[in-house]
Parts: structure tokens; C-alpha cells; sequence
């Protein structure tokens, strides 16, 4: 019974003393003692087990099966590469000396309380250029001397393409500079057929990050054919603005501001020019067509609220006409611009 | 114009460009095709540049080749490349009259570019042009219906690299300009005319090219009435773009010939 007794105390001691040598479940084994020089020692059971050379000489790598509870790896995304800035290429109805970046789709939607419905939509090329296909309700018309209130030309379809250099761009404080060309398709209106094109040099500067001013030149020219004459005779002619051999008549400044008192908002002031067709007008004296086409100043102020990124609030006041003070025909509108960079992503994810 | 370069060998190229704003109802267009051979020529259909006899830029089709004259590249040197282009008639008609174009042109142009300004190139060249314009339609078988002429046309233009993948280019040139008005006996002339071109070309990926450009043009010396310089109603803005195809490439993979 001792015997049996001394056995039992016996085994239980062992097998408590193999259990006790055991780490527990949640304590992580010590890696074995590295010999000096760091390599483990040829042989030692704590080594990892080598794999024979392959047949171009390099260690084989062991097939890896997969864990199905291994912790996944955090993918590191390349680091985007900073895209540019958007500035808007029109204060609100001139233009400005900045481009849209490339790639870059601009889309303005415009409604007033005269009726006035007009669109611009535009795509940055190369951030150089933009072109742009756009239906504008700036032209206006009058009948002749006796029609007092000019009326509109809508929809009137223009294309434009515009060239320039960013601001800051040949060296810091350079305003951005852009070469703008803008013609009409001919536009056939009660018998009349009229065309426009403009060419504008404008420059834009940031003073500070709240203060932008853009002043440029524009070079104008029209045409207009039909019967152009207040009499009994139905002949048609075609004059053309830079037919009256005066430049001056071609020629206007323009030029507007950009203040933003909150980091979404911006008041907006510019000074442009809109033609204006007198298909019978005779009030020129000796030269009794230098009335048919003239150009007629617009003034606007309004604001811009940036709803997000990618969208744009703008609503204010134009005078389309403020040269006769005539604020009767002063619209008030509203507009909503979208700007898209998702064609240039694509394209820099083709590259 | 055409440049001193050549596109590679086993490149097919086809480029176009057009306008829906140079004269009401009209598009004017113009394209390229052109296939390399051997880095030192191409083979080309195109339409060249001239003015129509309603004073539009309406391009004329011509096929011809060019090479790029195979002297070694040196820095602030020029190449030179030469071209020929046969002319292939078009025909327009004009109340009851038709009328018969045709330009035929060899040129030698020159590219320069400097080692103290690596954006800036420079291209310039002269064309010359045997021009002809034949009359039929109602005026077939009477007198002063042709009219021929050989013009000598410099032509100049530069590019200037504004970022890794967009240049601004702009050129100038004269061009064949075709004069007619209609007439029982009225005869059909042949003058100058002028071209400008100021505009962007965008390398949008390696194999598409982006073209834009705001147009001018007039006539030299008074042919007929058509714009002066401050009436740009009579400018233009073209859109165009260039595929590049490696066709060598393609035929390797298709069938397995010029893998070389």
C-alpha cells in the first residue's frame, strides 16, 4: 500500500512538475538566446530550417500556403499628387486671366428675371487652353431709331477658345495672362443674319487670398445683313463693325474685382460689353450705318457662395445697358456653376 | 506646315481638325494619314493648306511623301526634311460654273532647337506650289477658263514647351488663294493668301495628341475683297486631334510579322 502509495505521489509530482515547465497558453514563447554575430548557431534547434538552394543558386523561398488569420496587411496607397486649384475663368459675365486646369469640366447654368436663360460650358486643355461652347443672352437688337428698349438674342451660340499662363507661373507675382478669342455661329433672326467675335487680353492677380483684380482689353467685331434701309426699296447688305474703319469702335477695357469676406464668399463686381444691333437705324449723319452696331456696356455685382468643390452659387444684378443709367432693364439673376475633375483624373490614371 | 520629322517606323498616324465657325453652315475640315518607314520618311494623304474661291480655307487633298534628310542631329544645328505632295483636284461648284482646283507642292523645311533654350523650337521652310484652276460646267468650251501659276510660300512657325505635356504652337504661312467671279467671260486668278495659327497641342496619353488654335486668315495682295487683320469676324477656331498607331506592333501580335 506504501509502495502503491509512494508511486501514485510519485507520478503526480512528475507529471505536476512537466505541466509547471509548460508555458501558459497566453505567454509568448522567448526566442532562443542568438549566439554573438548574430547568425544562430549551425544546429541549433532554434534555428529556422534552411531550404536547399534552387537552380539559379538563390535560396528557394518556402510555398506560403496563406493564413487564414493572419491580420491584414494596411494597403499603402501611392500619395496623390496635389491637384491644381480651380479659378474661375469668368467673374461673372467677363472674362478672367485664369484657365480652367486640364481636364477640367466647367458647366454654368444662368436664369434671370428678364427671361434670360444662358449656358457656358468648358473643358481645360493641357493647362494651357480651354474651349468652350456656350449660348448667351447678351446680344441684343433694336428695330430702329424709333424702338427705345432693346431687346434680346436668344439663344445665341458661341465658341470660344482661350490661351494663357497661370498666375505665378514665369515668376512670383506674374498676374496669369489669357489670350481669349469668342465667335458666334451666324444667328438668323427676323430676316436679320448676325455674327459676333471678341478678342480679349486680360490679366488676373491675387492680392492676398482675398482680394482679386482683373482688368483687360477686348477687340470687337460684328456683322450684320439684311435690309438695312428705312425705305420703300427691299435690298439686302452686310455691314460689319470693323467696316466702319474706326478702331475705336472696336476697342473697350473691361475689368472687374473679386473680394471674399468669408472663406466661402465672394462679392463679384465686373464691368464688360455687350453688341447691340439697330437693324434701321439711321442716327449716324453722314455715316448713317456707324449706329446699326454698337456696343453697349453691362455692369454686375452679385456674390458666390461655394456650396462644395464641385459647386457654385452665384446670384447678383446686371445692367445690361449702364451707359443710359436705364436701371428699368436691370435683370436680377441667378446661376449655378459645376466644375468636374473626374476627366482629369482619368486622365492621369491613363498615364 | 509640315516639320522636319518623321514619324517612326511602324507608326501609322491619322489626324483632323475642324471648324463649325469659319463660315455659316460650312464645316471645314482637314485630315492627315501618314505611315513611317524606316525613321526616315513617311508616306502621307493630307489635305494642304489654300483658300477657295469663296474665300474660305477649304483644304486641298494631296498624297505625297517625306523625308527627313539623314544628317547627323547636332545641338543648335537645324535638320532638314523635304516633302512632295501631289496634288489630287477638288471640285466646287459656284452657281452653274464648277471649278477645278488642284495645288502640287514640294517643301523644304527646317526644325532648330537650342541647348541655352530647350523649350523653344523653331520651324521654318518655304513651299512651292504649282496652283491651277480650271472652269467647266456652263462656261466649258469658252475662253478664260484656266488659270496656272507656280508661287514660292515661306512659311515659319515655333512651339514653345509650357509643361510635360502641352506646348503652344503658332505658325504663319502663305498659302494658294483662288479667285473667281462669275461671269460669262471672266477669267480665274490665282494669288496669295495668308494663314495664322495660334494655339495649344496637349499630349493627353503617348498616343493621343490634342490640337487647338484660334485661326486667322487674309489675302496678300489684294485679290479680292476679303478680311483685313482687325476683322475678326473672319477668324476661326479649330479642334483637332492625333491617334498614333503602332501598327508594327499590332501586326506582331495579330498575325506574328514584323516582330523584327
Amino acid at each position: 500500500m506504501s509502495r502503491a502509495s509512494g508511486i501514485l505521489i510519485s507520478t503526480v509530482m512528475l507529471t505536476g512538475a512537466i505541466a509547471r515547465a509548460q508555458p501558459a497558453p497566453d505567454v509568448p514563447i522567448a526566442p532562443p538566446p542568438t549566439p554573438p554575430g548574430g547568425q544562430p548557431a549551425a544546429g541549433d534547434p532554434g534555428a529556422p530550417p534552411t531550404t536547399p538552394p534552387g537552380p539559379d543558386g538563390q535560396p528557394q523561398q518556402p510555398p506560403d500556403f496563406g493564413d487564414p488569420y493572419a491580420p491584414v496587411k494596411p494597403v499603402a496607397e501611392a500619395p496623390k499628387r496635389q491637384l491644381p486649384p480651380i479659378f474661375m475663368p469668368e467673374v461673372l459675365t467677363t472674362p478672367t486671366g485664369w484657365l480652367l486646369p486640364a481636364g477640367v469640366i466647367y458647366s454654368k447654368t444662368a436664369l434671370d428675371t428678364g427671361g434670360g436663360v444662358s449656358s457656358d460650358t468648358r473643358v481645360g486643355l493641357g493647362d494651357v487652353a480651354e474651349f468652350g461652347l456656350a449660348s448667351t443672352d447678351a446680344v441684343r437688337e433694336r428695330d430702329g431709331d424709333d424702338d427705345a428698349r432693346a431687346t434680346r438674342i436668344q439663344p445665341y451660340i458661341t465658341a470660344s477658345f482661350r490661351l494663357g499662363i497661370a498666375e505665378n507661373r514665369l515668376f512670383l507675382g506674374q498676374p496669369g495672362f489669357t489670350l481669349g478669342f469668342r465667335k458666334s455661329f451666324e444667328r438668323n433672326h427676323d430676316n436679320f443674319r448676325t455674327r459676333i467675335a471678341e478678342l480679349t487680353l486680360v490679366a488676373s492677380k491675387h492680392f492676398g487670398p482675398n482680394v482679386a483684380v482683373h482688368l483687360g482689353g477686348a477687340f470687337w467685331d460684328a456683322s450684320l445683313e439684311g435690309d438695312l434701309d428705312d425705305d420703300d426699296v427691299s435690298a439686302r447688305r452686310e455691314i460689319t463693325l470693323h467696316g466702319q474703319n474706326d478702331v475705336t469702335q472696336q476697342l473697350r477695357a473691361f475689368g472687374g474685382i473679386e473680394l471674399r469676406p468669408l472663406p466661402k464668399s465672394q462679392i463679384l463686381v465686373d464691368l464688360g460689353w455687350s453688341p447691340e444691333f439697330c437693324y434701321q437705324c439711321t442716327a449716324g449723319g453722314s455715316a448713317p450705318d456707324v449706329n446699326k452696331i454698337r456696343l453697349r456696356p453691362t455692369l454686375s455685382w452679385g456674390v458666390r457662395y461655394e456650396v462644395a468643390d464641385w459647386m457654385r452659387l452665384e446670384s447678383g444684378v446686371r445692367v445690361p445697358d449702364i451707359g443710359e443709367a436705364n436701371l428699368l432693364d436691370a435683370q436680377i439673376f441667378g446661376q449655378v456653376t459645376f466644375t468636374s475633375r473626374a476627366l482629369q483624373r482619368a486622365i492621369e490614371g491613363l498615364r | 506646315m509640315p516639320t522636319a520629322d518623321v514619324i517612326g517606323a511602324y507608326m501609322l498616324t491619322l489626324s483632323g481638325d475642324a471648324s463649325l465657325v469659319q463660315d455659316a453652315g460650312v464645316l471645314s475640315s482637314a485630315g492627315v494619314l501618314s505611315i513611317g518607314f524606316g525613321d526616315i520618311a513617311q508616306l502621307e494623304y493630307r489635305h494642304t493648306s489654300a483658300i477657295s474661291v469663296t474665300g474660305v480655307n477649304a483644304p486641298l487633298p494631296a498624297a505625297g511623301v517625306q523625308i527627313k534628310v539623314p544628317l547627323p542631329e547636332r545641338k543648335n544645328l537645324p535638320v532638314f526634311g523635304l516633302a512632295f505632295r501631289l496634288g489630287v483636284p477638288r471640285t466646287e461648284k459656284l452657281g452653274d460654273t464648277v471649278i477645278e482646283e488642284a495645288v502640287t507642292d514640294l517643301y523644304l523645311v527646317g526644325r532648330l532647337r537650342f541647348s541655352f533654350a530647350p523649350w523653344l523650337t523653331l520651324h521654318g521652310g518655304a513651299r512651292i506650289s504649282s496652283a491651277k484652276i480650271e472652269l467647266f460646267g456652263d462656261r466649258e468650251g469658252t475662253e478664260n477658263t484656266l488659270a496656272e501659276r507656280r508661287l514660292t510660300l515661306p512659311t515659319g512657325g515655333y512651339e514653345i514647351a509650357m509643361n510635360k505635356y502641352a506646348k503652344i504652337v503658332g505658325e504663319v504661312a502663305l498659302a494658294p488663294r483662288f479667285s473667281f467671279v462669275p461671269g460669262p467671260d471672266t477669267q480665274p486668278a490665282i494669288g496669295y493668301g495668308v494663314l495664322g495659327r495660334l494655339g495649344l497641342r496637349w499630349s493627353v496619353t503617348p498616343a493621343l495628341i490634342i490640337d487647338g488654335s484660334i485661326n486667322y486668315q487674309t489675302e496678300f495682295g489684294r485679290v479680292a475683297d476679303v478680311a483685313t487683320l482687325d476683322a475678326i469676324v473672319q477668324w476661326d477656331i479649330r479642334l483637332g486631334a492625333e491617334v498614333f498607331l503602332p501598327w508594327g506592333a499590332l501586326a506582331c501580335r495579330a498575325v506574328g510579322v514584323f516582330c523584327d
